[in-house]
């Protein structure tokens, strides 16, 4: 079996991020998904999405949502990534 | 060649090197991992050495012109090398090689003083010739980029995409272009002095053109869509 790499917390945010926006374009975010997709124990998701409310990159009302600082920073992020992929770096 | 030339090309090297810069520091202002620190200092370092041949070049019978020369013959070296230390470690698991990263880039970094004060202090260190330490810098430089261009190769290799096929490109050009100056060095080839400024322009060009790309090129739904579905996975 192909052993994972460690992520690191920012990229467990860039991961989070994405899945929150992407689940967004369904009705309701199910937190159980989410925690299938990003692979991370259930109580540590909570204490991440917390964290990504406490910065101001994610809302809660009426369901899990980005908003336009975490779309925003999703975006520059993700740009990165690619840049970083395009100049054969890898990252974590 | 006219040396009006060979200024112009060291100055537009330079800033190429100087706008490059400004892309490559985002990866470490990004993630903040001191691994990806080598890449702004790489290219930062480049753009120093091209100002310093520039400085040699127009000021001929400037009093410091040995100097400069040996300052850019350090100063090149020593990007390409946090470039490759760079790209050595991006593949390394970040919490196992934290310690050896940090003290490369230390050491590179107080080797880079040490050649700068044995250059202004040559009554104590007796240097040999420039054209001698020209050669077997030259060999490191094509050392440096030929691991950096099979690195970026075998990334591309294994996770082919057409976006990915450029950097080995450029580096490749980067190599090659040293290895022309190195021709040059040993048999004065008026042909290729020129090709190696021509391959080096280029190589600079696609980097610029690649990081452009990456930053202002065309893009997709922002957010971008399906971006790494398998990374999130992971």
């Amino acid at each position: 079996m192909r052993k994972l790499p460690r992520r690191d917390k920012l990229k467990i945010y860039g991961d989070l991020l994405f899945i929150l926006y992407s689940e967004a374009k369904k009705e309701k975010v199910v937190l159980t998904r989410v925690q299938l997709k990003t692979n991370v124990p259930f109580d540590r998701l909570k204490t991440y999405i917390a964290d990504l409310k406490e910065l101001g990159l994610i809302l809660d009302e009426p369901s899990l949502k980005l908003t336009d600082k975490g779309k925003l920073y999703l975006s520059e992020y993700q740009t990165v990534l690619d840049f970083m992929k395009r100049m054969g770096l890898a990252y974590g | 060649m006219d040396n009006a030339a060979l200024i112009v090309a060291e100055v537009v090297s330079a800033i190429i090197c100087f706008v490059l810069l400004r892309f490559m520091i985002k990866p470490y202002r990004t993630t903040g991992e001191s691994r990806y620190l080598g890449l702004p200092l790489g290219f930062g370092f480049l753009g120093v050495s091209y100002v310093f041949m520039g400085f040699a070049l127009y000021f001929e019978s400037f009093i410091f012109v040995d100097d400069l020369k040996w300052l850019q013959l350090f100063t090149q070296a020593y990007a390409f090398a946090f470039l490759a230390a760079t790209y050595y470690f991006s593949k390394k698991p970040p919490e196992r090689t934290r310690l050896w990263w940090n003290i490369t880039y230390a050491g590179l970094i107080f080797a880079l003083v040490v050649s700068y004060l044995v250059v202004f202090e040559p009554p104590m260190f007796g240097l040999p010739s420039y054209k001698t330490v020209d050669e077997y810098f030259r060999i490191f430089n094509i050392i440096c980029l030929a691991y950096i261009s099979i690195h970026t190769l075998r990334s591309h290799v294994s996770r082919p995409d057409p976006k990915t096929i450029w950097i080995p490109l450029s580096y490749l050009l980067l190599g090659f272009s040293q290895y022309s100056f190195l021709i040059w060095s040993i048999d004065s080839s008026f042909s290729a002095y020129v090709g190696a400024h021509v391959l080096r322009l280029s190589g600079l060009l696609v980097l610029l053109f690649v990081a452009y790309q990456a930053f202002y090129g065309t893009r997709e739904a922002s957010p971008k869509e399906g971006i790494r579905d398998e990374e999130a996975s992971t």
